[in-house]
């Protein structure tokens, strides 16, 4: 529940914040969302699994975001997408985590565990 | 205990991330509109620039109605008045030379047209050869006025003491328009002078076909070449007065 109530607080205070970002930069930032999609998944994920630790969690989000942005800025550089890689790498992970909260939630719910 | 700890952490970055997803809507949404903006601005300058062309077009029907206007008061009072009548000689003598009406005659209509020898191969050149340029022209020209051509026309662009021939990118600026291959060049003169005096042997034909570019030179009995349709202003030059010109 906290985390949605997260994201609500941080969709208000971005539509407050009178600052935009120019085109040029508009790339590093849809990265940077990727990374953080990623993240909170993951940290889901961990949590639900009883392996949530916060260090691994923090450190993984702002390091995923950083090495993703230097990858486009170096792809912009030397005119390779290189930031598919990034893109793909977080979306199949996406993806999976999902799969395993999933799995995760609907067993709690249906109190069977032969998903 | 620890559970909770997750849930704050997880809040954190969904903070961050609620703040960039919309920062970033925002941004994408407002990019959108300074472009479509961009556009529109386009759209309103093309209608502006169409608008200015009929204008441009009706002024210069009036301006063609009120020459001729001139020219009848002239020839009335020239019929009148053989003082006037000599004048009218010399203004319409003036009038070709400045290039102020259309002229019709005998000459030669050269065709110049880029080479289309294949460039490729080991002995494959600079491509630059093998286009006309605006110097081919100017020689061309040159040779005509030479040979005595009274009236000269570029791609029916009348030619005059203020015309330039330059290049301009992919296409030559002919008084102030831009024109490409093929290039007509209308010479009124005499038809076997002009004409000989492009074919020369080693003259200007000979230099333009060691490249291929294709140059076609026609003797004809009628020619027209329009009038200098440009603005005549003269800003600088003023004309000196009889008797006070010696130095």
């Amino acid at each position: 529940m906290i985390p949605i109530i997260g994201l609500l607080v941080g969709v208000i205070i971005g539509i407050l914040v009178p600052y935009h970002i120019p085109t040029q930069y508009s790339p590093y930032i849809a990265i940077a969302i990727l990374a953080a999609l990623d993240s909170v998944f993951g940290g889901i994920t961990a949590s639900f699994q009883g392996k949530f630790n916060i260090k691994m969690f923090i450190s993984g989000f702002f390091g995923n975001a950083i090495l993703a942005a230097m990858l486009t800025y170096i792809g912009k550089k030397l005119d390779v997408d290189i930031y598919l890689a990034a893109i793909i790498v977080f979306g199949t992970r996406l993806f999976h985590n999902f799969a395993i909260i999933r799995r995760f939630l609907l067993n709690k719910y249906l109190k069977s565990d032969n998903i | 205990m620890r559970n909770f700890k997750a849930q704050i952490a997880i809040a954190f970055v969904c903070v961050i991330l609620g703040v960039m997803i919309s920062i970033q809507l925002k941004s994408v949404k407002r990019n959108d509109a300074v472009q479509s903006k961009q556009f529109q601005r386009a759209d309103e300058l093309q209608l502006e620039l169409s608008k200015e062309k009929e204008k441009n077009e009706n002024l210069y029907k009036q301006l063609l109605q009120y020459e001729k206007d001139l020219n009848s008061y002239e020839k009335q009072f020239s019929e009148k008045n053989v003082i006037a009548g000599a004048l009218k000689q010399r203004l319409d003598q003036a009038e070709i030379l400045s290039g102020l009406t259309a002229v019709e005659g005998k000459g030669v209509v050269a065709v110049l047209n880029d080479s289309k020898l294949k460039n490729e191969g080991s002995m494959a050149v600079d491509e630059n050869y093998f286009v006309i340029h605006d110097e081919d022209i100017l020689m061309v020209l040159n040779e005509l006025a030479d040979a005595g051509a009274e009236a000269l026309s570029l791609n029916d662009e009348r030619l005059i003491a203020t015309s330039e021939i330059r290049c301009a990118g992919a296409t030559v600026s002919v008084n102030n328009n831009r024109y490409s291959t093929p290039f007509t060049i209308k010479a009124i003169g005499n038809p076997d002078t002009l004409e000989a005096a492009l074919n020369l042997r080693g003259g200007v034909v000979d230099i333009l076909k060691q490249w291929g570019i294709e140059v076609s030179v026609k003797k004809s009995n009628k020619i027209f070449i329009p009038r200098y349709d440009g603005y005549i202003n003269f800003e600088y030059a003023v004309p000196v007065k009889k008797g006070g010109g010696d130095q």
